[in-house]
């Protein structure tokens, strides 16, 4: 039996599991192994997932699962990514998606946003998630590394309201070498099909001397897209195999992105405290409408919403927004 | 305005501390943490060249601003045991490592050091899960021996007070009844705290996702150095270290994830809390350190922080931290004042000295180095 939730599409023999180590196949179908286990629930500024164009200033509950299809040299997250699925499940929190919505409004989040470890290797807990979460008119958003299946990616539109994909290179061998998947296609593919449908932003980890000379193809492939796609350039603090490189230099990335800035208005370039580079400038005028904090790994905040109604004060010219400006302890959702 | 200024190698920038916003400062002391900071990188939390950072920038600073008090926080150890187990003779070099860094800054800046260690660890013997509960129950990234629980249910409390690892269940108006003393009150106490068995750990909101090795033990009484003169609980250090620092230099030390079996100095044992309550390596035994006061109502174990945490709150960069601390020993000290430690945030925000230099580190990522230099430096 073939998994078709990612790329890889494991041949599913009995008692075998996918490369991502949750999935299995049981009873004729495909299954998660540890269905509602949550390694995370906590809270955060939304501008520090990071999506800086959607409900600015929200307060969302971040959730995560276990397991990954990736096998990312830099991994941040690699004591749960990588770790064994069946040692972690039982330290993980067994919660049914009533009681997870049910806990993130208790604590006034207004969306929910999983983004620990790969969602595509936990996507029936998260159609199911989606449901209770669309009860409770609490929108849902996701990171991911974009690896998934046409299916999955059709699926996705469906449950998630935003998405953040990780696009860390745009060659094929880049994806080998350091994620241990064959190419960039599928990821192309699926930006491609997400743009059309749902609110996207595109995240790229730079890593100083690897992929830091692909800043302007991947640009490129952006604007052909969609140039008002929120790019976050992102200075990558590798770990896990990677953890003695050297850290990328803020000055030669800012350089190499100048070029990128003449194409797409909507760039940052964070995940460093005290970035000079997270406000958003209206693409016509250049007006600035939003002003962050990034207090890098400690997240990025909003600052200063400077565009109500999400027009620029300056030029009326629309700003690419999901949702409306919302107050950090507003107990409105949605 | 006290100046916040951040060094992720190589690159570097300086923001008011209070509003977060990008400000130019030129000023001498400016530019001498601009060049100090450039030269010692940060090695990373669980990094042993951690400590000699700390040595090595308290050193730098001693020659260059001369100041008459030095605080300093070595957190090496705490970070790197809470999350690995480390064989008995590998933890024992680390030990070792900390207490000759203390030792060479006694040497090189002629500074007399009150050593205090936070406590011992103990070995993770389990979770207790608060994920259930009707109510809502917050844990923290730090803090594994007390939670809160707001709003819980009868089916709550009577699942909270038969829990075989859960030691003490305790109302809000138990809590201010007993410990407070007139200090301000947090307006989000929670309504239930919670206090677990020595070795368990809660799960809850915000708990940590990384996977804990060892704990905070049960330490009712930590070490403290008996060079300096006698304490009995620790808020007897800032006056011992006052009655001290008018006859010779003197430097408050922390040393971080050690009890009395590690502690190489001569020591006595001082009561590290109230009644039944003791302090986790953290913002309130620094507090109560520094100032010399219990605070346990500035940062209430089971607090529930985040709806401080909107646009509006001042020191964007000191994550819960709100406001600097007051009438601490650096402060009542009057002279020029120095505090230096790999613990982010803490010494910026419980020390009051002139110059503060941390790592700026979050969840064991590093980000680089951070300095706060007051106004009065």
């Amino acid at each position: 039996m073939q998994c078709n939730l990612c790329e890889w599409r494991c041949e599913l023999s009995k008692g075998k599991t996918g490369v991502c180590r949750v999935i299995a196949a049981q009873d004729g179908e495909i299954r998660e192994l540890y269905p509602h286990r949550w390694s995370t629930y906590g809270l955060a500024h939304i501008e520090s997932i990071p999506f800086y164009h959607v409900y600015p200033g929200s307060q969302s509950m971040v959730i995560g699962t276990l397991g990954c299809n990736f096998d990312c040299s830099y991994c941040s997250n690699a004591y749960v990514a990588k770790e064994e699925p069946a040692l972690l499940a039982d330290r993980f929190f067994h919660l049914q998606p009533d009681k997870l919505v049910d806990i993130a409004r208790k604590i006034g989040c207004h969306n929910i946003v999983f983004n620990v470890n790969e969602p595509t290797v936990s996507l029936p807990t998260l159609v199911e998630l989606s449901r209770a979460a669309r009860q409770a008119g609490m929108p849902l958003g996701c990171l991911t590394n974009g690896y998934m299946t046409e299916e999955a990616t059709a699926t996705m539109a469906e449950i998630f309201s935003f998405i953040n994909i990780s696009l860390k290179s745009i060659t094929d061998e880049f994806y080998r070498h350091h994620a241990g998947v064959k190419g960039v296609e599928p990821i192309l593919r699926n930006i491609r099909s997400l743009a059309r449908t749902t609110h996207l932003e595109l995240l790229t980890p730079i890593i100083q001397s690897v992929n830091d000379g692909e800043i302007d193809a991947i640009a490129d492939f952006i604007a052909s897209v969609d140039p008002e796609i929120p790019w976050h350039v992102f200075r990558l603090l590798p770990e896990y195999k990677m953890k003695e490189v050297d850290y990328p230099l803020v000055e030669e990335i800012n350089a190499r992105l100048e070029t990128a800035r003449q194409k797409l208005p909507y760039i940052y370039f964070h995940n460093f405290v005290g970035s000079l580079w997270v406000n958003t400038f209206c693409p016509r005028c250049g007006t600035t409408v939003i002003e962050r904090l990034s207090l890098g790994c400690g997240g990025d905040r909003l600052l200063n919403y400077l565009c109500p109604g999400e027009i620029c004060p300056s030029c009326q010219n629309p700003i690419r927004i999901l949702g409306q400006r919302t107050e950090w302890n507003s107990r409105e959702v949605g | 305005m006290a100046i916040a200024l951040f060094d992720v190698r190589k690159w570097q920038t300086t923001v008011d501390l209070r509003t977060g916003q990008t400000v130019n400062s030129d000023s001498r002391q400016v530019n001498m943490m601009r060049s100090i900071l450039d030269r010692h990188p940060y090695p990373g939390d669980v990094n042993l060249e951690s400590n000699q950072w700390v040595t090595d920038i308290a050193l730098n600073l001693v020659e260059e601003y001369q100041p008459g008090f030095v605080f300093l926080s070595y957190s090496q150890l705490y970070f790197s045991r809470r999350f690995s187990h480390l064989p008995g003779e590998e933890w024992q070099q680390m030990v070792g490592h900390v207490f000759d860094e203390i030792a060479r800054f006694e040497r090189e800046s002629g500074f007399q050091a009150l050593v205090v260690g936070s406590g011992e660890m103990v070995p993770l013997k389990g979770y207790i899960d608060l994920s259930q509960l009707d109510g809502v129950a917050t844990a923290s990234n730090w803090s594994t021996t007390y939670a809160g629980v707001y709003d819980p249910s009868p089916a709550d409390l009577e699942y909270v007070q038969s829990h075989p690892h859960i030691a003490r269940v305790v109302s809000q108006a138990e809590f201010v009844s007993h410990f407070h003393n007139g200090e301000d009150i947090r307006p989000h106490l929670p309504d239930f705290l919670l206090m677990a068995r020595e070795g368990y750990a809660f799960k809850a909101l915000s708990a940590s996702l990384r996977p804990l090795a060892n704990l905070t033990a049960w330490n009712h009484s930590i070490p403290v150095s008996d060079n300096l003169g006698e304490v009995e609980t620790i808020t007897e250090v800032r006056p011992l270290i006052e009655a001290n620092f008018r006859t010779r230099k003197t430097a408050l030390v922390i040393v971080e994830g050690i009890g009395s079996a590690d502690f190489r100095r001569s020591h006595q044992m001082s009561k590290n809390g109230l009644d039944w309550h003791f302090y986790e390596p953290g913002e309130g035994q620094f507090l109560a350190l520094t100032t010399g006061r219990h605070q346990l109502f500035s940062f209430p174990p089971g607090y529930l922080y985040y709806p401080e945490d909107g646009d509006s709150k001042e020191y964007p960069f000191s994550s819960y931290f709100d406001q600097l601390p007051e009438d601490t020993v650096a402060q009542a000290y009057g002279g020029k004042s120095i505090a230096v430690g790999n613990r982010s945030m803490f010494m910026h925000m419980t020390s009051g000295a002139n110059i503060s230099v941390e790592c700026f580190s979050r969840g064991l990522y590093n980000h680089g180095n951070m300095a706060v230099i007051g106004d009065g430096a």
